[in-house]
């Protein structure tokens, strides 16, 4: 029947326009940031507004590399220095507390997995002062490991609960074989099962990453000094600087959005599981 | 010796694996809280946090906060907020889950797309719509100028009501992501048959709507909107970058408010009771949840 083909394939293609526009306007203001980045102040005034920069313009990128009275790329590297030790820290624990959980048979389990199910939904303001006052008791104000410990601490529980469901649907038959074989809990764990929760272990990866790269409360609370202070507290630093030379301004967003950007385009599937089986907004 | 290995031979290892995790947490997170506590009883500003003896004050810093009328606006602002962004969240994820749940050529690779908001960091979302907000040059005015709907520009982040509805917009665009995927998880459960057999008996589509996906979703709805209350109550970023609490803490939430008076006003002890009444609302909540959660997996 082609009368019926041809219709199905209208009603697709309105689909995809529809689609199409729908997109558009939701993401209308990450493109707007990136276009208003590439004009100059002149042209970003203008009424009405130009969806595309007549003149290309990179100095509110280039800017920053020559005469950088503000360093992005310095609170770049903080950012991610942070970001990826929080994220090392959450994995580490995470692991081993998610196998003990999924695998073994003990006391107050379900009490532990209720906690971290609590403190997933934990507010930061909860913790800012009191964390403040502790890290300065310890002299870790002002020392980036402030910022790593208490990224960490959102990674950990998120990190834990998507393990536990992957650790748990492996078979317990693969692990006695596994014994057989000659490995011990150890040798297994590290053998036979981190490699088939390996992308429960990429999920959890990409969430701490990004929920370190994300903060700003604790990166600007604990860090008082610029020079160590992640993106995101730059971007408020700057704001308060440059106060309305919007071209910069979005240039340094552009530039915080990348690596977020990047891992979107390599790890979309395993962003949509996280988000599917409970990821938090920090 | 012996007992311990007795101890830990059977399922009680398991304590082993989960002890680093634990006690970091119980560390960092679990003492904040308690210190978080009992400092909203004490007297703590930047003049007596270094002494070693901190003076009792019962229920004061509570009874200031209380009296200093910005504390219940600000919990009042928290609820509008939250309602509002968690209502536009809800119905345009729906309506968005139930768009791409159609089957056509682009729905996938666009709906995947549109997770991106939801990634990028508040601080980038807070400054985009700040400027995309802005009297002069941002483009709401701009756009509603050349259609000739406003003859001078409006003063978004300038006037109370303003303020608070371009923060609902900022953090609803941040949402809706959350809720589309959410949802459409929730969708791709739903038998097809038996959509079609319901169309086979004569219903119609509003018909099956409301009598089969709707009921199908409702454990899904029910915690895409008790987990969207928790974030939503929480934020704190967004309105940190974007309006700071004015004008004149016409959009001050409790978590700003928190951090306003710990960081900016060096009272700390009011501002780790605003954050406990935070916590304590928040508390409240997530048990709600979690019974949801179980005792919909009990029933099921």
């Amino acid at each position: 029947m082609p009368d019926k083909k041809a219709s199905e394939n209208l009603k697709n293609t309105g689909y995809c326009i529809a689609a199409l526009l729908a997109f558009a306007f939701l993401m209308f203001p990450l493109y707007w940031m990136v276009v208003t980045s590439l004009k100059n102040e002149i042209e970003i005034f203008k009424v009405p507004p130009t969806l595309i920069p007549h003149v290309l313009n990179s100095t509110s990128y280039s800017a920053q590399l020559k005469h950088g009275d503000f360093n992005m790329f310095r609170s770049f590297k903080n950012s991610f220095v942070i970001s990826s030790c929080a994220m090392l820290i959450s994995l580490v624990l995470a692991l081993p507390a998610s196998y003990g959980i999924a695998r073994f048979r003990f006391k107050g389990k379900r009490f532990f997995i209720l906690s971290f199910l609590v403190t997933q939904m934990l507010p930061v303001s909860v913790l800012l002062t009191p964390m403040f006052i502790l890290f300065k008791n310890v002299h870790l104000l002002n020392n980036q490991f402030s910022a790593i410990l208490s990224d960490a601490t959102i990674g950990i529980p998120f990190a834990v609960l998507i393990l536990i469901g992957y650790f748990a649907s492996i078979p317990k038959e693969l692990e006695d074989a596994s014994r057989m074989d000659g490995c011990n809990r150890f040798s297994a764990f590290l053998l036979v099962f981190l490699p088939i929760a390996s992308p429960g272990v990429i999920v959890c990866m990409v969430f701490s990453f990004l929920y370190g790269w994300g903060d700003l409360a604790y990166g600007m609370t604990f860090l008082q000094d610029q020079t160590m202070r992640p993106i995101t507290a730059g971007i408020f630093n700057f704001m308060g600087q440059y106060g309305t030379k919007w071209s910069y301004l979005m240039a340094f967003a552009v530039v915080t959005i990348i690596p977020v950007v990047i891992i979107f385009v390599f790890m979309q599937k395993y962003i949509i599981s996280g988000l599917t089986s409970g990821a938090v907004k920090g | 010796m012996n007992r311990i290995r007795r101890f830990f031979k059977y399922g009680n290892i398991g304590y082993l694996f989960v002890l680093p995790a634990v006690v970091y947490m119980l560390l960092l997170v679990g003492y904040p809280i308690i210190s978080n506590f009992i400092l909203s009883f004490q007297d703590v500003t930047v003049m007596t946090l270094n002494r070693p003896l901190k003076a009792f004050v019962g229920f004061r810093n509570y009874r200031l906060l209380f009296g200093d009328g910005v504390l219940q606006p600000s919990i009042v602002n928290t609820f509008i907020f939250t309602v509002c962004c968690i209502v536009l969240q809800f119905v345009i994820g729906f309506a968005l889950a139930l768009f791409f749940n159609r089957d056509f050529t682009f729905a996938k690779p666009i709906r995947g797309m549109l997770m991106v908001p939801w990634m990028i960091p508040m601080t980038v979302t807070a400054l985009m719509f700040k400027f995309m907000f802005s009297s002069n040059v941002g483009i709401v005015n701009q756009f509603l100028q050349v259609c000739g709907l406003i003859g001078k520009p409006i003063e978004w982040l300038l006037q109370p009501r303003l303020a608070m509805l371009s923060l609902i917009i900022a953090n609803t665009w941040i949402g809706i992501p959350f809720n589309m995927i959410l949802i459409s998880t929730g969708l791709t459960t739903i038998p097809c048959e038996l959509k079609e057999a319901a169309s086979i008996d004569g219903a119609s589509s509003g018909q099956s709507f409301f009598k089969i996906t709707l009921p199908m979703l409702k454990p899904v709805i029910g915690s895409v909107l008790i987990l969207g209350f928790i974030y939503t109550f929480k934020v704190f970023d967004l309105v940190f970058v974007m309006t700071n609490g004015g004008p004149v803490n016409s959009t001050q939430l409790l978590s700003t408010y928190s951090y306003k008076l710990s960081f900016s006003l060096f009272k700390y002890s009011q501002g780790a009771a605003t954050a406990n009444i935070l916590f304590l609302i928040l508390f409240v909540v997530s048990i709600l949840y979690l019974k949801f959660v179980y005792d919909d997996k009990e029933t099921n």
